[in-house]
Protein backbone atom coordinates (compact mmCIF):
# COMPACT_ATOMS: atom_id res chain seq x y z
CA UNK A 1 0.00 0.00 0.00
CA UNK A 2 1.60 3.25 -0.94
CA UNK A 3 1.35 5.88 1.58
CA UNK A 4 -1.09 8.17 -0.60
CA UNK A 5 -3.62 4.99 0.25
CA UNK A 6 -2.57 4.94 4.08
CA UNK A 7 -3.19 8.89 3.89
CA UNK A 8 -6.82 7.62 2.53
CA UNK A 9 -7.47 4.99 5.33
CA UNK A 10 -6.67 7.75 7.86
CA UNK A 11 -8.64 10.43 6.62
CA UNK A 12 -11.68 7.79 6.70
CA UNK A 13 -11.45 7.96 10.36
CA UNK A 14 -11.45 11.76 10.55
CA UNK A 15 -14.69 12.02 8.42
CA UNK A 16 -18.17 13.53 10.22
CA UNK A 17 -20.06 10.93 9.19
CA UNK A 18 -23.63 11.21 10.91
CA UNK A 19 -24.33 7.95 13.67
CA UNK A 20 -26.79 6.09 11.93
CA UNK A 21 -30.65 5.53 12.86
CA UNK A 22 -32.07 2.30 13.28
CA UNK A 23 -33.83 1.38 9.84
CA UNK A 24 -35.85 -1.32 10.34
CA UNK A 25 -38.88 0.13 11.94
CA UNK A 26 -39.41 2.42 9.26
CA UNK A 27 -38.67 -0.25 6.31
CA UNK A 28 -41.02 -3.16 7.88
CA UNK A 29 -43.74 0.12 8.09
CA UNK A 30 -43.01 0.45 4.33
CA UNK A 31 -43.19 -3.45 3.64
CA UNK A 32 -46.37 -3.96 5.95
CA UNK A 33 -48.55 -1.04 4.17
CA UNK A 34 -48.44 -3.95 1.38
CA UNK A 35 -49.73 -6.76 3.25
CA UNK A 36 -53.57 -7.51 2.57
CA UNK A 37 -55.85 -5.51 4.99
CA UNK A 38 -58.14 -7.52 7.54
CA UNK A 39 -61.25 -8.46 5.74
CA UNK A 40 -63.59 -5.77 7.70
CA UNK A 41 -61.19 -2.85 6.73
CA UNK A 42 -60.83 -4.03 3.25
CA UNK A 43 -64.62 -4.22 3.43
CA UNK A 44 -65.21 -0.61 4.31
CA UNK A 45 -62.18 0.42 2.20
CA UNK A 46 -63.60 -0.89 -0.91
CA UNK A 47 -66.97 0.73 -0.36
CA UNK A 48 -65.10 4.26 0.35
CA UNK A 49 -62.86 3.82 -3.04
CA UNK A 50 -65.87 2.74 -5.48
CA UNK A 51 -67.26 6.14 -3.96
CA UNK A 52 -64.39 7.40 -4.64
CA UNK A 53 -63.61 6.16 -8.33
CA UNK A 54 -67.61 7.36 -9.24
CA UNK A 55 -66.43 10.40 -7.93
CA UNK A 56 -63.11 10.65 -10.08
CA UNK A 57 -64.56 9.92 -13.11
CA UNK A 58 -67.34 12.54 -12.88
CA UNK A 59 -65.18 15.31 -11.39
CA UNK A 60 -61.82 15.20 -13.72
CA UNK A 61 -63.25 13.91 -16.89
CA UNK A 62 -59.88 15.31 -19.03
CA UNK A 63 -58.35 12.07 -16.54
CA UNK A 64 -59.58 9.26 -19.05
CA UNK A 65 -56.22 6.81 -18.50
CA UNK A 66 -56.37 3.61 -16.76
CA UNK A 67 -56.59 4.12 -12.98
CA UNK A 68 -53.71 1.75 -11.50
CA UNK A 69 -53.71 2.68 -7.79
CA UNK A 70 -55.44 4.59 -5.20
CA UNK A 71 -53.90 6.43 -1.95
CA UNK A 72 -56.12 7.90 0.55
CA UNK A 73 -55.44 9.74 3.84
CA UNK A 74 -57.60 12.17 5.33
CA UNK A 75 -58.76 14.84 2.86
CA UNK A 76 -56.72 13.72 0.48
CA UNK A 77 -56.99 10.82 -2.42
CA UNK A 78 -53.77 10.06 -4.62
CA UNK A 79 -54.73 8.19 -7.91
CA UNK A 80 -52.36 6.58 -9.76
CA UNK A 81 -52.85 6.79 -13.42
CA UNK A 82 -51.23 6.21 -16.80
CA UNK A 83 -50.60 9.78 -17.75
CA UNK A 84 -51.20 12.78 -16.03
CA UNK A 85 -54.35 15.26 -17.42
CA UNK A 86 -53.13 18.60 -19.00
CA UNK A 87 -52.05 20.67 -16.53
CA UNK A 88 -51.04 24.56 -15.27
CA UNK A 89 -48.50 25.98 -12.89
CA UNK A 90 -49.53 27.39 -10.06
CA UNK A 91 -48.83 30.54 -10.71
CA UNK A 92 -51.20 30.44 -13.71
CA UNK A 93 -54.18 29.33 -11.34
CA UNK A 94 -54.01 32.07 -9.66
CA UNK A 95 -51.26 31.43 -6.34
CA UNK A 96 -52.47 30.22 -3.69
CA UNK A 97 -55.55 32.25 -2.96
CA UNK A 98 -56.62 35.22 -1.21
CA UNK A 99 -53.93 36.83 1.08
CA UNK A 100 -55.47 37.41 4.85
CA UNK A 101 -54.57 38.29 8.31
CA UNK A 102 -54.19 35.29 10.49
CA UNK A 103 -57.34 35.86 12.19
CA UNK A 104 -59.26 36.39 8.76
CA UNK A 105 -58.42 33.35 7.62
CA UNK A 106 -59.25 31.30 10.45
CA UNK A 107 -62.74 32.54 10.41
CA UNK A 108 -62.67 32.17 6.85
CA UNK A 109 -61.93 28.76 7.21
CA UNK A 110 -63.44 27.77 10.06
CA UNK A 111 -60.77 26.43 12.12
CA UNK A 112 -57.53 27.47 13.58
CA UNK A 113 -54.12 26.36 11.82
CA UNK A 114 -51.49 24.34 12.94
CA UNK A 115 -47.71 25.88 12.44
CA UNK A 116 -44.75 25.39 13.99
CA UNK A 117 -43.10 27.01 16.49
CA UNK A 118 -41.70 30.18 15.09
CA UNK A 119 -38.48 32.04 16.95
CA UNK A 120 -38.68 35.24 14.89
CA UNK A 121 -42.12 36.88 13.50
CA UNK A 122 -44.71 34.65 12.49
CA UNK A 123 -46.20 34.78 8.65
CA UNK A 124 -48.07 37.54 8.53
CA UNK A 125 -50.58 36.63 6.06
CA UNK A 126 -52.69 33.61 4.97
CA UNK A 127 -53.76 32.27 2.11
CA UNK A 128 -56.84 31.08 1.28
CA UNK A 129 -58.22 28.82 -1.20
CA UNK A 130 -62.28 29.02 -1.98
CA UNK A 131 -62.83 28.98 1.66
CA UNK A 132 -61.46 25.80 2.25
CA UNK A 133 -58.03 25.91 1.96
CA UNK A 134 -55.31 27.87 4.57
CA UNK A 135 -51.76 27.65 2.80
CA UNK A 136 -48.42 29.44 4.90
CA UNK A 137 -45.46 29.65 3.40
CA UNK A 138 -42.61 28.92 6.05
CA UNK A 139 -38.84 28.80 5.38
CA UNK A 140 -36.53 25.39 6.06
CA UNK A 141 -33.12 26.04 5.47
CA UNK A 142 -33.74 29.16 3.79
CA UNK A 143 -35.48 27.49 1.71
CA UNK A 144 -39.61 27.98 0.89
CA UNK A 145 -41.99 25.14 2.26
CA UNK A 146 -46.10 25.51 1.92
CA UNK A 147 -47.87 24.39 4.74
CA UNK A 148 -52.05 23.70 3.63
CA UNK A 149 -54.52 22.44 6.09
CA UNK A 150 -58.11 22.15 5.31
CA UNK A 151 -61.04 20.44 7.43
CA UNK A 152 -62.60 17.43 5.57
CA UNK A 153 -64.65 15.78 7.74
CA UNK A 154 -65.37 12.50 5.70
CA UNK A 155 -64.93 14.52 2.20
CA UNK A 156 -62.10 14.60 -0.23
CA UNK A 157 -60.45 17.88 -0.20
CA UNK A 158 -57.91 17.37 -2.73
CA UNK A 159 -57.42 15.10 -5.38
CA UNK A 160 -53.89 14.35 -6.45
CA UNK A 161 -52.80 12.33 -9.82
CA UNK A 162 -49.30 10.68 -9.90
CA UNK A 163 -47.61 8.62 -13.01
CA UNK A 164 -45.62 5.92 -12.16
CA UNK A 165 -42.74 7.72 -12.00
CA UNK A 166 -43.83 9.62 -9.11
CA UNK A 167 -43.02 7.93 -5.72
CA UNK A 168 -45.76 7.40 -3.32
CA UNK A 169 -45.24 5.91 0.23
CA UNK A 170 -46.69 5.12 3.44
CA UNK A 171 -44.48 6.71 5.95
CA UNK A 172 -45.40 7.68 9.93
CA UNK A 173 -45.23 10.80 11.65
CA UNK A 174 -45.90 10.74 15.11
CA UNK A 175 -47.13 6.86 14.76
CA UNK A 176 -49.53 8.08 12.88
CA UNK A 177 -49.94 7.37 8.87
CA UNK A 178 -49.09 9.68 6.47
CA UNK A 179 -47.90 9.47 2.88
CA UNK A 180 -44.89 11.02 1.16
CA UNK A 181 -45.13 11.60 -2.55
CA UNK A 182 -41.79 12.17 -4.80
CA UNK A 183 -42.09 13.85 -8.20
CA UNK A 184 -44.31 15.82 -10.51
CA UNK A 185 -47.91 15.22 -10.03
CA UNK A 186 -51.13 17.37 -10.28
CA UNK A 187 -53.45 18.10 -8.16
CA UNK A 188 -57.34 19.10 -8.09
CA UNK A 189 -59.14 20.72 -5.22
CA UNK A 190 -62.67 20.56 -3.63
CA UNK A 191 -64.27 23.95 -3.45
CA UNK A 192 -67.19 23.80 -0.88
CA UNK A 193 -69.49 26.18 -3.16
CA UNK A 194 -68.09 24.94 -6.38
CA UNK A 195 -67.39 21.66 -6.44
CA UNK A 196 -64.03 20.26 -8.32
CA UNK A 197 -62.18 22.87 -9.84
CA UNK A 198 -61.84 21.79 -13.36
CA UNK A 199 -58.36 23.22 -13.70
CA UNK A 200 -55.65 21.20 -12.47
CA UNK A 201 -52.67 22.39 -11.24
CA UNK A 202 -48.61 20.92 -11.89
CA UNK A 203 -46.86 20.82 -8.30
CA UNK A 204 -43.38 19.78 -8.73
CA UNK A 205 -41.78 19.51 -5.41
CA UNK A 206 -42.48 16.77 -3.17
CA UNK A 207 -45.49 16.43 -0.40
CA UNK A 208 -46.36 14.87 2.77
CA UNK A 209 -49.29 14.75 3.85
CA UNK A 210 -50.52 13.57 7.20
CA UNK A 211 -53.36 14.38 9.42
CA UNK A 212 -54.07 15.87 12.84
CA UNK A 213 -57.45 16.98 14.92
CA UNK A 214 -59.66 16.49 12.24
CA UNK A 215 -57.17 18.81 10.08
CA UNK A 216 -55.51 17.55 6.66
CA UNK A 217 -52.39 19.16 6.69
CA UNK A 218 -49.45 18.78 3.49
CA UNK A 219 -46.06 19.71 3.15
CA UNK A 220 -44.79 20.64 0.00
CA UNK A 221 -41.12 22.07 -1.11
CA UNK A 222 -38.08 20.67 -2.21
CA UNK A 223 -36.58 18.64 1.16
CA UNK A 224 -36.14 15.42 1.56
CA UNK A 225 -38.48 13.00 3.36
CA UNK A 226 -36.26 12.86 6.52
CA UNK A 227 -36.61 16.87 6.75
CA UNK A 228 -40.64 16.72 5.95
CA UNK A 229 -40.90 14.49 8.84
CA UNK A 230 -39.39 16.69 11.34
CA UNK A 231 -40.45 19.37 10.34
CA UNK A 232 -44.40 17.69 10.66
CA UNK A 233 -43.25 17.05 14.09
CA UNK A 234 -43.08 19.87 15.21
CA UNK A 235 -46.72 21.55 13.65
CA UNK A 236 -49.59 21.67 16.20
CA UNK B 1 -31.43 -24.80 25.09
CA UNK B 2 -30.19 -21.56 23.10
CA UNK B 3 -31.00 -20.98 19.53
CA UNK B 4 -28.46 -20.70 16.88
CA UNK B 5 -28.32 -17.31 15.13
CA UNK B 6 -30.08 -18.56 11.51
CA UNK B 7 -27.51 -18.23 8.72
CA UNK B 8 -27.97 -15.19 6.24
CA UNK B 9 -28.70 -17.99 3.25
CA UNK B 10 -31.62 -19.12 5.85
CA UNK B 11 -33.07 -15.83 6.36
CA UNK B 12 -32.77 -14.82 2.77
CA UNK B 13 -34.99 -17.84 1.89
CA UNK B 14 -37.61 -16.87 4.54
CA UNK B 15 -37.42 -12.96 3.67
CA UNK B 16 -38.60 -14.29 0.20
CA UNK B 17 -41.36 -16.36 1.61
CA UNK B 18 -42.72 -13.38 2.72
CA UNK B 19 -40.94 -13.44 6.51
CA UNK B 20 -40.60 -9.49 7.53
CA UNK B 21 -38.67 -10.63 10.42
CA UNK B 22 -35.90 -12.28 8.96
CA UNK B 23 -35.86 -9.49 6.47
CA UNK B 24 -35.94 -7.11 9.69
CA UNK B 25 -32.48 -9.44 10.87
CA UNK B 26 -30.75 -8.61 7.01
CA UNK B 27 -31.46 -4.66 7.43
CA UNK B 28 -30.35 -4.64 10.94
CA UNK B 29 -26.81 -6.86 9.92
CA UNK B 30 -26.44 -4.07 7.16
CA UNK B 31 -27.97 -0.72 7.75
CA UNK B 32 -24.62 0.65 8.92
CA UNK B 33 -22.91 0.11 5.71
CA UNK B 34 -25.60 0.77 3.77
CA UNK B 35 -26.22 4.30 5.76
CA UNK B 36 -22.42 5.06 5.07
CA UNK B 37 -21.94 4.37 1.56
CA UNK B 38 -25.08 6.29 1.16
CA UNK B 39 -23.08 9.03 3.12
CA UNK B 40 -20.13 9.53 1.11
CA UNK B 41 -22.23 9.21 -2.00
CA UNK B 42 -24.82 12.24 -1.02
CA UNK B 43 -22.45 14.20 1.68
CA UNK B 44 -26.24 14.48 3.29
CA UNK B 45 -27.45 12.57 6.38
CA UNK B 46 -31.49 13.14 5.15
CA UNK B 47 -30.80 11.66 1.38
CA UNK B 48 -28.18 8.93 2.61
CA UNK B 49 -31.05 7.27 5.61
CA UNK B 50 -33.99 8.01 2.75
CA UNK B 51 -32.05 5.87 0.33
CA UNK B 52 -30.54 3.60 2.77
CA UNK B 53 -34.14 2.93 3.73
CA UNK B 54 -35.55 2.91 0.45
CA UNK B 55 -33.38 0.63 -0.79
CA UNK B 56 -33.73 -2.13 1.60
CA UNK B 57 -37.78 -1.41 0.90
CA UNK B 58 -36.64 -2.16 -2.76
CA UNK B 59 -34.53 -5.09 -1.83
CA UNK B 60 -36.99 -6.94 -0.35
CA UNK B 61 -39.47 -6.39 -3.44
CA UNK B 62 -36.85 -7.49 -5.95
CA UNK B 63 -36.03 -10.84 -4.03
CA UNK B 64 -37.50 -13.07 -6.60
CA UNK B 65 -34.59 -11.74 -9.11
CA UNK B 66 -31.51 -12.06 -5.91
CA UNK B 67 -29.48 -14.82 -7.29
CA UNK B 68 -29.46 -18.10 -4.52
CA UNK B 69 -26.27 -18.42 -2.55
CA UNK B 70 -24.82 -15.32 -3.78
CA UNK B 71 -23.49 -12.85 -1.12
CA UNK B 72 -26.20 -10.35 0.32
CA UNK B 73 -24.06 -7.37 1.04
CA UNK B 74 -22.89 -6.29 -2.86
CA UNK B 75 -26.78 -6.58 -3.79
CA UNK B 76 -28.15 -4.56 -1.90
CA UNK B 77 -24.60 -1.94 -1.76
CA UNK B 78 -25.63 -1.75 -5.96
CA UNK B 79 -29.38 -1.06 -4.77
CA UNK B 80 -28.91 1.98 -1.99
CA UNK B 81 -26.32 3.31 -3.54
CA UNK B 82 -27.73 3.75 -6.81
CA UNK B 83 -31.04 5.53 -4.75
CA UNK B 84 -28.05 7.51 -3.33
CA UNK B 85 -26.63 8.89 -6.90
CA UNK B 86 -30.44 9.38 -7.94
CA UNK B 87 -30.95 11.61 -4.82
CA UNK B 88 -27.69 13.21 -5.73
CA UNK B 89 -28.67 14.14 -9.15
CA UNK B 90 -31.34 15.58 -8.00
CA UNK B 91 -29.64 17.89 -5.65
CA UNK B 92 -28.54 21.25 -6.87
CA UNK B 93 -25.16 20.70 -6.16
CA UNK B 94 -23.40 18.05 -3.82
CA UNK B 95 -22.90 18.47 -0.48
CA UNK B 96 -19.08 17.72 0.63
CA UNK B 97 -17.44 15.71 3.26
CA UNK B 98 -16.34 16.99 6.04
CA UNK B 99 -14.03 16.29 9.00
CA UNK B 100 -14.73 15.46 12.66
CA UNK B 101 -14.55 18.59 15.20
CA UNK B 102 -10.79 18.68 16.57
CA UNK B 103 -12.20 17.91 20.13
CA UNK B 104 -14.19 14.89 18.64
CA UNK B 105 -11.77 12.00 19.67
CA UNK B 106 -12.96 8.60 19.24
CA UNK B 107 -12.52 6.77 22.47
CA UNK B 108 -9.33 4.72 23.00
CA UNK B 109 -7.60 7.29 20.62
CA UNK B 110 -4.21 8.16 21.38
CA UNK B 111 -3.59 11.64 22.66
CA UNK B 112 -1.34 13.78 20.28
CA UNK B 113 0.82 16.42 20.78
CA UNK B 114 -0.71 19.73 19.97
CA UNK B 115 1.53 20.68 16.96
CA UNK B 116 1.25 16.89 16.19
CA UNK B 117 -2.63 17.62 15.57
CA UNK B 118 -2.38 20.22 14.08
CA UNK B 119 -0.49 19.18 10.95
CA UNK B 120 -2.43 16.26 10.80
CA UNK B 121 -5.91 17.88 10.55
CA UNK B 122 -4.12 20.49 8.00
CA UNK B 123 -3.24 17.01 6.14
CA UNK B 124 -6.41 15.84 6.15
CA UNK B 125 -8.46 18.51 4.97
CA UNK B 126 -6.10 19.51 2.33
CA UNK B 127 -6.43 15.61 0.83
CA UNK B 128 -10.14 15.69 1.46
CA UNK B 129 -10.62 19.12 -0.32
CA UNK B 130 -8.28 17.58 -3.73
CA UNK B 131 -10.70 14.55 -3.37
CA UNK B 132 -13.50 16.43 -3.62
CA UNK B 133 -12.55 18.50 -6.69
CA UNK B 134 -12.19 14.85 -9.06
CA UNK B 135 -14.93 14.16 -10.87
CA UNK B 136 -17.74 11.69 -8.99
CA UNK B 137 -16.38 8.79 -10.88
CA UNK B 138 -13.07 9.30 -9.81
CA UNK B 139 -14.32 10.37 -6.30
CA UNK B 140 -16.65 7.38 -5.47
CA UNK B 141 -14.43 4.74 -6.43
CA UNK B 142 -12.25 6.64 -3.57
CA UNK B 143 -14.63 6.87 -1.75
CA UNK B 144 -15.96 3.29 -1.45
CA UNK B 145 -12.56 1.91 -1.45
CA UNK B 146 -10.56 3.67 0.94
CA UNK B 147 -13.27 5.61 3.03
CA UNK B 148 -15.58 2.55 3.07
CA UNK B 149 -13.22 -0.01 2.91
CA UNK B 150 -15.36 -2.26 0.07
CA UNK B 151 -13.70 -4.96 -1.73
CA UNK B 152 -12.66 -4.00 -5.17
CA UNK B 153 -15.91 -6.89 -5.84
CA UNK B 154 -18.52 -4.79 -3.79
CA UNK B 155 -17.08 -1.02 -5.11
CA UNK B 156 -18.00 -2.65 -8.75
CA UNK B 157 -21.38 -3.48 -7.57
CA UNK B 158 -22.05 -0.27 -5.97
CA UNK B 159 -20.80 1.55 -8.75
CA UNK B 160 -22.09 -0.52 -11.26
CA UNK B 161 -19.20 -0.84 -13.56
CA UNK B 162 -16.62 -4.13 -13.89
CA UNK B 163 -13.91 -5.22 -11.77
CA UNK B 164 -11.54 -3.85 -14.30
CA UNK B 165 -13.45 -0.54 -14.16
CA UNK B 166 -13.28 0.10 -10.58
CA UNK B 167 -9.38 -0.59 -11.08
CA UNK B 168 -8.89 1.53 -13.74
CA UNK B 169 -10.55 4.47 -12.22
CA UNK B 170 -8.82 4.14 -8.91
CA UNK B 171 -5.18 4.24 -10.86
CA UNK B 172 -6.74 7.49 -12.29
CA UNK B 173 -8.11 9.08 -9.49
CA UNK B 174 -4.88 8.35 -7.11
CA UNK B 175 -2.59 9.76 -10.12
CA UNK B 176 -4.44 13.02 -10.02
CA UNK B 177 -4.27 12.91 -6.48
CA UNK B 178 -0.62 12.63 -5.66
CA UNK B 179 -0.18 15.33 -8.64
CA UNK B 180 -2.46 17.70 -6.64
CA UNK B 181 -1.09 16.88 -3.46
CA UNK B 182 2.85 16.35 -5.13
CA UNK B 183 4.02 19.35 -2.15
CA UNK B 184 2.78 17.49 0.79
CA UNK B 185 3.07 13.59 -0.24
Amino acid sequence: MTSLEIRLRALAHELDVPPERDLAPAVLTQLEGRRPFPLRRAAVLALALVAIAVGAAFAVPQARSAILRFFHIGGETIIRVETLPPAVERSEAGGFGMPLSRVKAEHTLGFRLMLPPFHGKEPDRVYVLGDSIGTVILRLHDRPVLLSEFNSPGEMGLKKLTVNQTSVQWVRVDGRDAIWIRGTHTLTYFDRQLGFREQTIRIRGNVLVWTRGGLTLRLEGSFSRAQAIALARTIS
Amino acid sequence: MVDRPLEETELVERARRGDLRAWETIVRTHQGIAFRTAYVLTGNAADAEEAAQDGFVKAYRALGRFRRGAPMRPWLLRIVANEARNRRRSAVRRERLTLRAAAEARPGDAVPSPEAALLSRESHEQLLAAMERLSDEHRDAIACRYFLDLSEDETAAALQVRRGTVKSRLSRALDRLREELEDTL
